[in-house]
């Protein structure tokens, strides 16, 4: 570069954007361990009670301030989200996938336009989505709860499962089937031996990007969620309409522990093939 | 040798097919193509690209339906036979090695879909790696090897299951010239050593005629001709196949004269003195190839046919000299004289008259009779 002053504007407007994106991220997990129990921006000392605390467990802290009302309750979230979540994951990634291969092997009119339509409930708005499925819950008397969410779920997320599986299809080399084929392998095996493998990182994929978007979907959640079936999104968006507590921090430092775990995985699975 | 002729290995009967075209129409890929290929034979298919080739071996493999007309594997008809359930295999010419199994998966996936134990499999994996040079190689990923090796890996893969009929669609064309010329001697004895019958894809003329028992040469979904790579060499049957096998000068034109002094006139009024045969009258194409060409003794006689032409060139080709030239109708004509005959060319300097001289006999005649 010709000019060292713009490439030190450069490196500064980076440091800057990263700045931007992690510091609000960086407080809540430095907060987390923060033992001022009224305002939790003002530094106290370094803790672990608010972790200890969502937990139920009893700290020197708990007898000045009480703030999550129900440590059942929070648990009682946290396994609704597990279950929502890894429901809709196991059914959008088999659906999904099973779309994915159809839709590469069969030519017919209008596919393009039948593509797009898969593409669809991904760029549709949440609040458009959580409203048609309230409404249609409501009109066919299905009771509202973890099934329907489970379903609400499925709607957008076999789309994302779609949109990931035939992104790998279509960069597999598809005379590896015809070589199976040629070889005496039956389309069964020629699926488990050849077609499989190669789309696995794809549908290893799907699965955790579905995954992560059940885990932490609140808007169309919260439309179709019944009383009794509280996830873990919705509960914190609960707590928090009762003022930010300091036990948040420690709930949202566990959530962004959990997602990037899958997110690693993730990326494991990716650079293995 | 008396009796029935053996039973061909595969046979395909007035095959038609065509493809809808994207511009609209149809593109008829095969046009009533008939042929044979028999036991331990080296059977190759040549043509231009899009002539096609690759659409009788997918015929032939199960991967394309006929129109009309029918495949027959050792005398039995395949029409509705998946490619899994022929016993034919294929070596394909981008090799479609599995990116995710080790070289010994690839080779030994046939033998394993066919339910082979893993001790047999396992020795027969050795085998065959051993028979295309590549032993130790058994742990190595498709993307480790070079592409001469995948080459390789491919044709462990395909020869394993001892098929009845080997397919090859221009396995060697990414290669480079050393590396293709020393497998197109492998694939030869490889394919002698095994006794399989091998039908060979190329569009390369020399590769075809270097390999083969058998070409069959194709052009726009239609058969031109036949034979053995000598006869297709030396007596063309279509003037298609004269220019597509070989270097030569073609001369197109009307026989005239008597029977005992036949005289080919072209159309820009070249008179050049051909073999006995044809017939007064009839349309005829001379094909002079380079080697039937040497400089004019002074006195040539009444078996020798006489061109006058300018040198324009000589070309050092390693082995040979081409002495290039051209006659009075314009046409560029090539001659490689032997190396006896060569002293005469040696003297003629670039830009001076030169005559050219062959055996009347020599030059092959495609006569089209009227
Ligand atoms: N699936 C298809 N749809 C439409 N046209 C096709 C299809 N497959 C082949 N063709 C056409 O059929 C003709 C023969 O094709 P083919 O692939 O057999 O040629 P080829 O001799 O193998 O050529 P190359 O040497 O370039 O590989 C071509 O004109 C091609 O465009
Ligand atoms: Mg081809």
């Amino acid at each position: 570069m010709r000019h060292p002053w713009l490439r030190r504007l450069l490196d500064f407007h980076g440091l800057l954007f990263l700045f931007f994106v992690y510091a609000p991220i960086i407080i809540v997990v430095v907060y987390s361990f923060n033992s001022h129990p009224v305002n939790m921006m003002v530094w106290k000392d370094f803790t672990f009670d608010w972790y200890l605390s969502i937990f139920g467990n009893p700290t020197k802290l708990n007898e000045q301030t009480l703030y999550v009302e129900s440590t059942d309750q929070l648990l009682a979230a946290v396994k609704n989200s597990l279950l929502v979540a890894s429901t809709t994951t196991a059914f959008s990634t088999i659906v999904g996938t099973a779309t994915a291969l159809a839709v590469y092997r069969h030519h017919f009119r209008l596919k393009p336009f039948y593509q797009g339509l898969l593409f669809m409930p991904m760029v549709m708005p949440d609040i458009v989505l959580g409203i048609a499925l309230l409404v249609f819950f409501v009109n066919f008397g299905i009771k509202l709860g973890l099934f329907s969410i489970i379903i609400g779920h499925c709607t957008f997320l076999i789309s994302y499962v779609f949109v990931v599986v035939s992104a790998r299809l279509a960069g597999m080399d598809d005379t590896l089937e015809q070589a199976s084929a040629d070889l005496g392998a039956n389309p069964w095996i020629t699926f488990r031996r050849v077609t499989l493998p190669q789309i696995l990182p794809g549908i290893v994929g799907g699965a955790l990007l579905a995954f992560i978007i059940s885990m932490d979907d609140l808007v169309i959640t919260y439309f179709i969620a019944g009383v009794d079936s509280t996830t873990l999104p919705v509960f914190i968006y609960g707590m928090l309409r009762r003022g930010v507590k300091p036990e948040i921090n420690a709930i949202a430092t566990l959530m962004l522990v959990f997602s990037f775990v899958i997110a690693s995985l993730g990326l494991y699975f990716r650079k293995r093939t | 040798m008396t009796g029935a002729a053996p039973e061909p290995i595969a046979e395909v009967r007035e095959a038609v097919k065509r493809f809808p075209a994207p511009e609209g129409g149809v593109v008829t890929a095969l046009d009533n193509i008939s042929l044979e290929v028999q036991q331990g034979q080296f059977a190759t298919l040549l043509g231009p690209s899009g002539c096609g080739k690759t659409t009788l071996l997918r015929t032939i493999s199960g991967f394309e339906d006929l129109d009309s007309g029918e495949v027959r594997i050792g005398g039995i008809p395949v029409t509705g036979v998946p490619p899994y359930r022929r016993p034919v295999n294929t070596v394909f010419q981008n090799y479609a090695l599995f990116p995710h199994l080790p070289v010994s998966g690839n080779v030994g996936y046939g033998l394993e879909v066919a339910g082979v134990q893993r001790s047999e499999r396992d020795r027969r994996v050795g085998e065959a790696l051993e028979r295309v040079g590549l032993s130790g190689f058994h742990r190595r990923k498709p993307a480790q090897l070079s592409g001469g090796q995948q080459q390789r890996v491919a044709l462990a893969r395909a020869i394993i299951n001892q098929p009845k009929l080997l397919l090859l669609d221009e396995p060697l064309s990414a290669l480079d010239r050393n590396l293709r010329q020393s497998m197109q001697l492998e694939l030869k004895s490889l394919q002698h050593d095994l006794g399989i019958c091998f039908l060979f894809v190329t569009h390369d003329q020399e590769e075809a005629l270097t390999m083969s028992d058998q070409v069959i040469v194709l052009n726009q979904g239609k058969i031109e001709q036949v034979g053995p790579p000598e006869v297709l060499y030396h007596r063309p049957a279509t003037r298609f196949v004269a220019e597509f096998i070989g270097d030569g000068a073609l001369f197109h034109g009307k026989i005239q004269n008597t029977d005992a002094d036949p005289v080919l006139v072209t159309e820009d009024g070249l008179r050049i003195a051909v073999g006995t045969g044809p017939g007064v009258g009839d349309s005829a194409t001379l094909i002079i190839r380079p080697e039937h060409l040497s400089i004019a003794p002074e006195d040539p006689d009444d078996s020798m046919g006489v061109l006058d032409a300018v040198l324009e060139q000589m070309v050092f080709k390693g082995a040979t000299r081409q002495y290039v030239c051209r006659l009075a109708n314009g046409a560029a004509i090539s001659a490689t004289p032997p190396e006896a005959s060569e002293e005469a060319f040696i003297r003629v300097r670039p830009g001076e008259p030169v005559r050219l001289a062959y055996r009347r006999s020599k030059p092959h005649l495609i006569v089209e009779t009227n």
